[in-house]
């Protein structure tokens, strides 16, 4: 039986109210948590950027919990919030996760776990890639779920993340990530998220452990015309690795965009953080990302970098790279710039015979590329290419 | 026959007026070289004759074939047979040196009426050019430009070149930043386009390029205006005198 859930009304609830929607004890520190920061509102500097308001003020159906039958298949696929089918080679089950992040920024987190007091645990085991598909068929409906992934110490895997809708009209998605990054690992985590035709809109909320020198890499590919907001928390401890690539490429009156907070705990840790965003029509990108160095981070290395090429006449990224840094022996640099297409580049490809149009369109597809190529795996990469270009080249031929 | 003819010329950049009334006539088939000191006006000649941005015709005219190309975009200049070779080329991350060239040909031979290559004819066309040009294949699978050397970008402006077989060859400066070994295989191509059609105009500032792309004419370009043309003994006069020891014609 399926019911309405209007998350607006969680805003100044009282501690008690709130234990008593959530089925917790008001001592639960998930729930206090919650509670202290509150449902976010324009104020709130994560979301000061994106129409959370409106979305938690949307009437929604609740999905009720149903188990799925779960087949064996090459893939991890998660059908509105459920798991339908797994690898072998990988353990997924229900459970009850007690090591939250209690320092997080973000209320959704918090708000997600509540939601989801079990969460789906992925224990991955060796050196993999698991292609991890969310499914979304759902329409009106509030989505959420949250999944744990731990990896093996010593092991490589690479988790090659895409989303699918049909008939999700109108539908909110919640949903988000635990991962702790074992020692001495890699795990390299590749998204694809091409959301048109306001199919649905999702807020995820993330949070990163990578462990003593391991290495964490985040490539995110965000394309389309729909309200997506991806916030997300990294920690490093020693000597272990950040690589982030973010491509936002945002069409029609969409919001969208990544809000970030890395922060080097341990020694010689090393992060960089490359954002490029292509914003046509009237859309509005975001890149609000923090990196903090704290005190126990000596000799940390940190490069944030964000680029930004407006098409439209009415769209307007907003970029805010910004370092908070509590030591003196490291390497840290951080910029952001937007603007137009270079005229440089666009005179020599002229200067060539290429036409303007088709000079224009080598350079945006040029800028995606630089993020693209870094996908390891030729496959994928050819997979997001062409989900990119898909969507640049129907825009191009509607905006003649 | 004068391929391009350059009438009272007046250009500014900004709010600096460059070119000052300069005449300039090239024949069809000749190796023209331009010279003169810093500011002359040498770059600016060339950005105005390929259309570039920066450059505001404020008077004067550019014939090429006898019609005039100062209402032409830089991409019909350059379909028409109008190729600049760079002094500094962009660097184009991203945008892949092959897919690029094979790009500009088509839409050269597509404005010629010709079929378009597709991605093996064009290597196979390439090839040739690779090799004479001293160039390691991989050059042109990686970005445009980015990460090359001084003397790879003139290297890669060559073969546009060589690819695209233009009529009417301006080289920046082709010789700035290249070493005795790059300076020959760059003036081995230059020479490999000279057919006794097509015009060169070669910019440079220092004479030993010269010695490997025999010029016919040597014009002396001063504030914005060619004050001298004569043939290639002009060169030692030149080094012997300077650009002080031209006289006004």
């Amino acid at each position: 039986m399926e019911t309405p859930i209007r998350l607006e009304n969680l805003r100044d609830a009282s501690l008690e109210t709130m234990a008593e929607y959530f089925k917790v004890d008001v001592s639960n520190a998930v729930l206090q948590r919650f509670h202290t920061l509150g449902l976010p509102n324009k104020k709130s500097e994560s979301y000061r950027y994106f129409p959370m308001e409106s979305l938690l003020s949307t009437e929604y159906e609740a999905l009720d919990f149903a188990p799925l039958e779960v087949h064996e298949k090459e893939k991890i696929e998660i059908l509105d919030g459920q798991v339908i089918s797994i690898p072998p080679y990988v353990r997924v089950y229900y459970t009850h996760y007690d090591d939250i992040d209690m320092e997080h920024y973000d209320p959704m987190y918090y708000l997600g776990h509540l939601l989801n007091p079990r969460v789906i645990m992925i224990e991955i085991d060796g050196d993999r890639s698991i292609e991890l598909i969310h499914r979304f068929t759902k329409p009106n409906a509030l989505i959420h779920y949250r999944l744990v992934i731990k990896n093996q110490a010593n092991r490589h895997t690479t988790l090659y993340e895409s989303f699918e809708s049909t008939n999700a009209q109108g539908s909110l998605v919640l949903y988000g990530y635990d991962m702790v990054v074992a020692p001495d690992s890699t795990l390299r985590v590749i998204k694809n998220q091409n959301i048109q035709n306001e199919a649905y809109a999702c807020v995820s909320s993330h949070h990163y452990k990578v462990n003593k020198q391991a290495n964490l890499v985040l490539q995110s590919f965000d394309f389309g015309n729909t309200a997506a907001l991806d916030l997300f928390k990294v920690e490093l401890d020693s000597y272990a690795t950040l690589d982030a690539g973010h491509l936002l490429y945002l069409l029609g009156k969409t919001r969208r965009g990544i809000v970030s907070q890395i922060v080097h705990k341990g020694e010689h840790s090393s992060s960089k953080q490359e954002a490029k965003s292509i914003l046509e029509d009237d859309a509005r990108g975001i890149f609000d990302a923090l990196i903090r160095v704290e005190h126990s981070a000596i000799h940390a290395k940190t490069v944030q970098n964000s680029k930004a090429v407006l098409l439209g006449e009415h769209c307007y990224m907003i970029s805010k790279p910004q370092l908070e840094i509590y030591i003196d022996e490291l390497e840290a640099s951080h910029g952001a710039t937007t603007g137009q297409l270079d005229t440089k580049q666009l005179f020599y490809l002229r200067s060539r015979g290429i036409s303007e149009k088709e000079a224009k369109k080598m350079l945006i597809i040029a800028f995606a590329n630089t993020l693209i190529d870094h996908i390891k795996d030729a496959r994928y990469q050819e997979k997001v290419q062409k989900s990119f270009e898909e969507t640049f080249y129907s825009h191009t031929k509607e905006s003649i | 026959m004068i391929t391009l003819d350059i009438k009272d010329l007046h250009a500014k950049i900004g709010d600096k007026e460059i070119l000052k009334g300069l005449n300039l006539q090239l024949e069809a088939g000749k190796v023209h070289a331009i010279m003169g000191p810093n500011g002359a006006g040498k770059s600016t000649l060339s950005k105005a004759i390929v259309g570039h941005y920066d450059v505001e015709i404020t008077a004067g005219d550019i014939l090429y074939k006898g019609k005039s190309i100062l209402e032409m975009e830089a991409e019909e200049r350059a379909l028409e047979g109008i190729f600049l070779s760079f002094q500094h080329p962009v660097e184009i991350p991203g945008v892949n040196n092959a897919y690029f060239l094979r790009t500009a040909l088509n839409a050269k031979r597509k404005h010629e009426g010709k079929e378009e290559l597709n991605a093996a004819e064009f290597l196979r066309a390439m090839k040739g050019h690779l090799e004479a040009l001293g160039m390691k294949s991989d050059m042109i699978s990686r970005s445009l430009n980015e990460g090359f050397s001084g003397g790879e970008k003139k290297r890669n402006e060559i073969l546009q070149m060589l690819i695209l077989e233009p009529e009417v060859i301006i080289l920046d400066e082709i010789d700035s930043g290249l070493d005795i070994d790059a300076l020959r295989a760059v003036s081995e191509g230059i020479n490999k386009m000279k057919d006794g059609k097509r015009t060169f105009l070669v910019i440079t500032h220092y004479s030993r390029i010269l010695d490997y792309i025999e010029p016919d004419y040597i014009h002396v370009l001063k504030e914005g205006k060619v004050i001298k043309t004569a043939g290639v003994e002009l060169v030692a006069k030149l080094e012997a005198d300077g650009y002080d020891g031209i006289v006004e014609e």
